[in-house]
Order: C-alpha cells, then structure tokens, then sequence
C-alpha cells in the first residue's frame, strides 16, 4: 500500500476554487459550526451522492429519525473529505457511526490508491472517534454501458473489503441493488445521468442500508 | 463577413445575425457549438444526449425545457410531477452544461421531429471561460437557433441566478448576462425574459442552504419559489394563443 506521501488520493487536500465563489469553503465551514450545536448519532461523510441524499424525502423518512447529520460535498474525491475531517468537521460530535460514501470522483488515481484514500479516512475517524463505527459503502457502478470506471470502482470495493476485513470497527456494505441490467445497461430512472441517483435509485438503496445501520446503532448501544 | 455585398441595413443585420449563428460566430466562443469530451471515462453526456435524441423520436412535448443541471435537477423533485409533467414537458438538461454545449446538442438532433409551443432556456451560469457579454451572445445564439428550427415556438429564457454563500464575482457576472438579456431578447420574435431570481439574496447577502444547497443548485424549496412565475408565464402563454391574447403580453 503505498504511504502518505506517495499516495495523492491519501493527502488531505482541500477544494480548490477555480470558479471564483467559494462554495466549497462555505460547505465546510457551514458543516464545521452545524457540529457545533448538533448531537448526531450517525453522521453521513462523502461526495455527491451523500449530498443529494439530503435534498429527498428519503432522508426525513429514513435518516432523520435516526439522528443523521449530513456532510456531503458534491465533487468531492478521497483526498478532499479527508482534509475536512482532519479540519474540524470531527470537532465538536460524536457520533456512533459515520456512513463514509466517496471514491467515484478520485479521477486520475488508480483502484489501489482510492482505497488507501479511504483507509486513510478510516484510520482518521478511528484516531478522532474511537468508539465510532465507520460503515464504508461500496462505490457504485456508472455510465450507461460497461468502461473502465465501472472496473476501477468494483476493484475499490473488492480491496477495501479485504483492507477492513480484520478491523472490528469498520465494514463495506455493498448497496448496489442491481443497477447494471443484464445486458450491461444502467437506466436513468435509477441514475438520472449514469452516476447520480433519482429518488427511485435512493429508495432502492437506502432500504437496505436503513436496516444495516439500525443494526449497528442498536449493536452500539449494549457495547 | 468581409465580402458581404453592401445591402440596405435592415438586410445586412439580418444577414449578419443569421450568419454569426450558422456559422459559429468567431468573435463570441460562447456561440460555438461544442459537444463534451468524455474526459473521465464513462462517456455519460454523449448517453445523456443520445436518450434525449431518442425522446424527440417517442414524445410530443407541448414545452420542451433546456439547459444545465438547474434545468436537469428539477425534474428529480415531486414539483416536476405536479406542475410540469401535466403540461407535456421534455427536460433536456445536462449538469455542467455551457451554452456551446447545449448549441451542439440543439444542432444535433435534439430538436427533431418535435414541435413544442414553448421552449425554456436555462443555461450560462457554467461559462467560466467567457465574459457576461459574451454568454449572453450564446443564450441569445441559443434563442435565435429555436425560433428559426421551430418557427411555433415561443421561447422563455431564464435569468442566471446568484450564486456562493456571499458576495462573489460570479454573482456580479449573471447580473451583468441578465442585464444583457433583458435589453437583446425582446429584439428577437417570440422570445422574452424571466427573471425568477427574486428573494434568494438575503439582506445581509447571503444566499441560503435552505433555498440552494450548495450555494448554487437549488433545493425543493427553492425549486418551488422559481416555479410558480415560471407556471403563470406557461400556462399564460400554452392557452393564450389567439392573436389577441398574444398581443396582450408584454
């Protein structure tokens, strides 16, 4: 596994703005000051699939209840969710698990060091929360038809699976409920433009999960 | 341009005007049609614009929307279903989209075999390479290409809303491209202007989480805001359309 250093996808990075409007600086110190005042029991980490999350009836009906915050950055790579947990987005919650999503936008960096990214991530949340379980969801397929990135993202999943196979505090669920068709296809009425999920794509994944996390939180709770 | 004959004025402008959007006019690359490189791999805009091809083969759209992700997004919320699905609408946004983008669609067979009465155009606020002025030349590029393929169309070009937690250059710039637009679009046929970016700036201007979540697309709430003068001006205009009424618009 390469260290640190040598690993792009594992070096706390924080967003660049090229646009000129500084919104993702605004994300973070929104979600910074939100922790202030916020006791959440899970806290939902990542990229635009976890930000979308938030803006669908999904998230009231499953995820409120549960006590859920929601620190999704839409763009967001390994490297980035990185910087903003090792600057403050940690500081002031503790929650009992952190569901960790991000991996799809690592552009440029190969399978093995998106999941040193997100052991790195891991390892943070260990080192920052000790008594919290990190739940790692495997990165979705995408693109309409089979290519490289649906490849790279299910080699990902397969070697963060092994990375936390031995750790008693992290797991890999796979929430892909079946996306891909039979003949290699992904329908826009599950991911609207082949990466982003519709409300029917949510529902079919956050059914599973919902479940999966209330185990936890339940597990959590007698420990 | 150099050897068009001398014309009588009227003529040339006309000539002018239809030969800087045939032909990509070279003083403005916001008015150059340009389809997206599949630079990470997975090829999703060509997929996304070869679906919406398809469509125009399947549907009859009587409203037909397009443009960037403000355009995509909406139709992921329940007020796409309530409000606009009724109506016979087509939503042909794609996340990211600069005008040059949703011209080479346009040009490529986005508009056939339809005949939608009326067309809302959203789209400028990803120009990050051009001027106000400039992107304003490709929404009006955009405007002229759709009253010419679809001479029934009535188009309905959307102001580019504020953008970032806080004052920005980028907030200063779609207030100069709506300024622009407000005084170009009536000079075309059947085009007008809708600003629904009302209210979204607060007093201590700053913009909302509430109403865009990222500072820059918009929640249900704040799809629900920009949707209701967006219905009257479409519902106004789908049943008003004998002469008279027609002349009762501004």
């Amino acid at each position: 596994m390469s260290s640190e250093d040598s690993n792009p996808a594992a070096t706390p990075t924080p967003g660049v703005d090229t646009q000129g409007d500084g919104r993702w600086m605004s994300l973070h110190n929104h979600f910074v000051s939100n922790s202030k005042d916020k006791e959440p029991d899970v806290l939902f980490v990542g990229d635009s699939l976890v930000q979308l999350l938030y803006q669908f009836e999904v998230w009231r009906d499953l995820f409120s209840p549960l006590h859920a915050l929601n620190f999704g950055v839409g763009g967001d790579a390994t490297q980035h969710v990185l910087w903003r947990l090792s600057n403050g987005e940690l500081g002031h919650i503790s929650p009992k698990v952190v569901v960790l999503w991000v991996g799809t936008n690592n552009h440029g960096h190969t399978a093995e060091q998106i999941c040193g990214g997100i052991m790195a991530i891991v390892q943070l949340i260990k080192d920052k929360l000790p008594k919290a379980y990190t739940l790692v969801l495997g990165v979705l397929p995408r693109g309409k038809m089979p290519n490289p990135l649906r490849e790279r993202n299910a080699q990902v999943n397969k070697l963060v699976q092994e990375a936390v196979s031995s750790l008693p505090h992290a797991s890999l669920l796979n929430v892909d409920p079946g996306f891909v068709h039979s003949d290699g296809s992904i329908s826009h009425q599950d991911l609207y433009d082949y990466l982003h999920l519709t409300p029917q794509g949510y529902q079919a994944v956050c059914q599973p999960l919902h479940a999966h996390l209330k185990g936890l939180l339940e597990k959590q709770a007698e420990n | 341009m150099t050897n068009i004959p001398r014309l009588t004025s009227a003529v040339a402008s006309c000539l002018r005007i239809a030969i800087s959007w045939m032909s990509g006019d070279e003083m403005n690359p916001a008015a150059v049609a340009q389809a997206v490189e599949d630079i990470q791999g997975d090829d999703r805009w060509m997929s996304q614009h070869t679906r919406f091809v398809q469509e125009c083969k399947d549907a009859e759209p009587e409203v037909l929307f397009i443009g960037d992700s403000m355009v995509q997004l909406m139709q992921q919320y329940e007020i796409w279903r309530e409000l606009f699905s009724p109506l016979h609408a087509l939503n042909f946004g794609i996340g990211g989209d600069t005008t040059c983008n949703v011209l080479w669609r346009l040009q490529n067979g986005e508009l056939d075999n339809i005949g939608p009465k009326v067309t809302v155009v959203w789209v400028g606020t990803n120009n990050h390479e051009h001027s106000a002025e400039q992107v304003a030349g490709g929404i009006l590029a955009i405007a002229q290409l759709l009253t010419s393929r679809l001479p029934k169309t009535k188009v309905v070009v959307l102001g580019l809303l504020a953008r970032g937690e806080w004052p920005n250059p980028l907030r200063e710039k779609n207030v100069a491209v709506n300024s622009f637009l407000r005084s170009w679009l009536p000079r075309l046929g059947h085009t007008q202007f809708l600003d629904v970016g009302a209210g979204f700036v607060h007093s201590d201007e700053t913009i909302s989480t509430r109403d865009m979540f990222d500072f820059l697309h918009l929640t249900a709430a704040g799809y629900r805001a920009i949707a209701k003068p967006l219905i009257d001006l479409l519902l106004q205009i789908l049943e008003g359309t004998p002469e008279e009424k027609r002349a009762s618009l501004v």
